[in-house]
């Protein structure tokens, strides 16, 4: 058991845009540092260790502790760690940050990730960190194989490209209601998405997230600490990561048994025993509009292969039992380095009751994924109430 | 606010960047019977028998590590279980030049192996494509050990479920 409970106190994130060339890295992380450090009205002096996270070479920089680590982090003359594990950055950052605090290590600490895609390539950058040898030649960085998913997933279960961009539509007008998401389109139909270009069979345009730019950041601190500076925090109650094998395209993607594997170890650490029931909102990583309709089966929302009933019956929307990606998710926003930080952000968010216009009502437990590097799935579980 | 685009301040430069690998010892056996026999070889973990393809030093589950004893020679023909045409521009890293495109792509698992694997396939019509088609590795004449040496696999319109 962890020594301490450990809640989220401040969280800050910049509007998410495809190009924010009015700043450069330090800059950037700056905006979301310092929001976050006034909304927990703490200043840099008052944080004990920072922890970084970011796809460095994503950018074509390595080393980016150097770049911003020391300024705008902010980490002069303190502890500063780097994550980085692909899609999953964000959400291993949470969860190292968690168990810095958890451990009695440090009473509180600050995480930052952060993207500046429009500086590489996100195809480019995502192929370079696959084997150079066996998978980077075929690999078309990460749609291709996400495709090949949609594809067997397709084919498996007869699921529609209308279910699919449902998916989209739902969380692209959800977006219109958060003010950090990139891809606000209040307006989207159905339509628009089936007739936007194939890019990648059976992959179209607005089956795709965008590549974002953008940094998000949480203060973390144990429980005396985070009395002092909110009655209102989100804990945390649940924390899993579940890893395996070495290339993208080892396994079928569609059904993600990690997602599995992690979900069902953090439902029973959280007490959750539907988690359709007993969670009140979700924040997953869907990076194609396919990812949703699957992998909240593996997060054992629906039954094997009725991914698409969620979006049918309504029961992911706003207004549904779970809601799904209020906040506009993957495909509304994806600066890589922040995307699953953000999904806990937004997963504290709820639970703090501060969502306003994409404020899920009475949020008790909130939950929220990381996906990438081969196959890797990490779990969130935030709560009003500490660990059990 | 005027509304005149400001204009861009930039730096260009162009940058190569060199890099050598270590392969390992399994992947060095296979590229070279790949460049001189044509044979596509994959690792059998000596405690489970699960069959790597590509060849990895180490079982994930067993934690077993192999060496080129346990190398199997896997058939030239696989099952398609997803498939995709790639039909975007992006950079490719390996050549520092766009990746030609549309092309052909899927995942399909060789006979006689456990895991899936990814190449290029030689169709770039997704609706001539299905899940269950037949696969089977096409070879340059001229091959110079490395994983292009298999041009691509060339479908074979059978369909079997897998």
């Amino acid at each position: 058991m962890p020594k301490h409970d450990v809640a989220v106190i401040g969280i800050g994130q910049t509007k998410y845009r495809s190009k924010r060339r009015d700043v450069n890295i330090p800059e950037m992380i700056y905006e979301a540092v310092k929001m976050a450090l006034d909304d927990a009205q703490l200043s840099p002096q008052d944080i004990d260790a920072i922890l970084i996270g970011n796809m460095d070479h994503f950018e074509g920089i390595n080393f980016s502790e150097m770049w911003t680590g020391v300024e705008a982090a902010p980490g002069y003359m303190k502890p500063v760690m780097k994550v980085a594990t692909g899609g999953t950055t964000g959400s291993s950052l949470a969860i190292c940050g968690y168990h810095y605090v958890a451990s009695g290590i440090y009473k509180n600490v600050l995480v930052v990730g952060w993207e500046k895609l429009n500086e590489g390539g996100a195809t480019t950058g995502i192929i370079t960190a696959f084997d150079p040898v066996w998978e980077r030649p075929s690999l078309a960085g990460a749609l291709g194989p996400l495709a090949l998913m949609a594809s067997m997933y397709q084919d498996k279960y007869g699921a529609t490209p209308e279910q699919a961009a449902k998916v989209t539509v739902k969380n692209r007008r959800n977006a219109a209601n958060n003010p950090f998401a990139h891809l606000q389109m209040p307006d989207i139909t159905v339509d628009y998405v089936m007739s936007s270009q194939m890019i990648s069979y059976p992959l179209r345009l607005h089956d795709c997230c965008p590549q974002s730019e953008g940094a998000c950041a949480l203060i973390y601190a144990n429980k005396e600490e985070a009395k002092k500076i909110t009655d209102n925090p989100a804990w945390f109650k649940a924390l899993e990561t579940a890893h395996y094998y070495t290339f993208g395209t080892d396994d079928a993607m569609y059904d993600l048994p990690t997602a599995t594997i992690a979900s069902k170890k953090a439902y029973k650490k959280a007490g959750i025993t539907n988690p359709i029931k007993d969670l009140d909102v979700a924040e997953i990583y869907e990076p194609t509009s396919w990812s949703e309709l699957a992998w909240t089966e593996a997060l054992g929302f629906a039954k094997f292969g009725e991914g698409g009933k969620l979006l049918d019956e309504g029961i992911t929307e706003m207004s549904g039992e779970l809601p799904v990606n209020p906040s506009g998710g993957v495909l509304s926003t994806n600066p890589i380095g922040a995307t699953a930080l953000i999904r806990v952000a937004e997963a504290a968010t709820q639970v703090m009751d501060r969502g306003e216009k994409r404020q899920v009502p009475d949020v008790e437990n909130a939950l929220a994924m990381g996906f990438g590097g081969s196959l890797w799935t990490e779990i969130l579980i935030l709560g009003k109430e500490p660990m059990r | 606010m005027s509304k005149q685009k400001e204009k861009l301040f930039e730096i260009k430069w162009k940058t190569d960047l060199p890099y050598r690998y270590s392969i390992g010892k399994l992947s060095v056996k296979f590229f070279e019977e790949l460049k001189e026999n044509k044979k596509l070889l994959g690792s059998k973990c000596p405690k489970c028998g699960k069959v790597y393809f590509p060849p990895r030093t180490v079982c994930a589950e067993c934690f077993i590590k192999m060496d080129v004893n346990n190398l199997v020679e896997l058939d030239k023909k696989g099952t398609l279980h997803g498939f995709t045409v790639v039909n975007y521009p992006f950079v490719d890293p390996q050549t520092g030049g766009l990746r030609p495109f549309p092309y052909g792509y899927a995942l399909f698992k060789l006979d006689g192996a456990d895991t899936f694997t990814m190449h290029f396939v030689d169709e770039t019509d997704y609706t001539k494509l299905k899940v269950g088609m037949r696969v089977e590795a096409v070879f340059k004449d001229e091959r110079e050990g490395n994983i292009g040496d298999i041009i691509y696999f060339k479908v074979i319109r059978e369909v079997q479920k897998p």
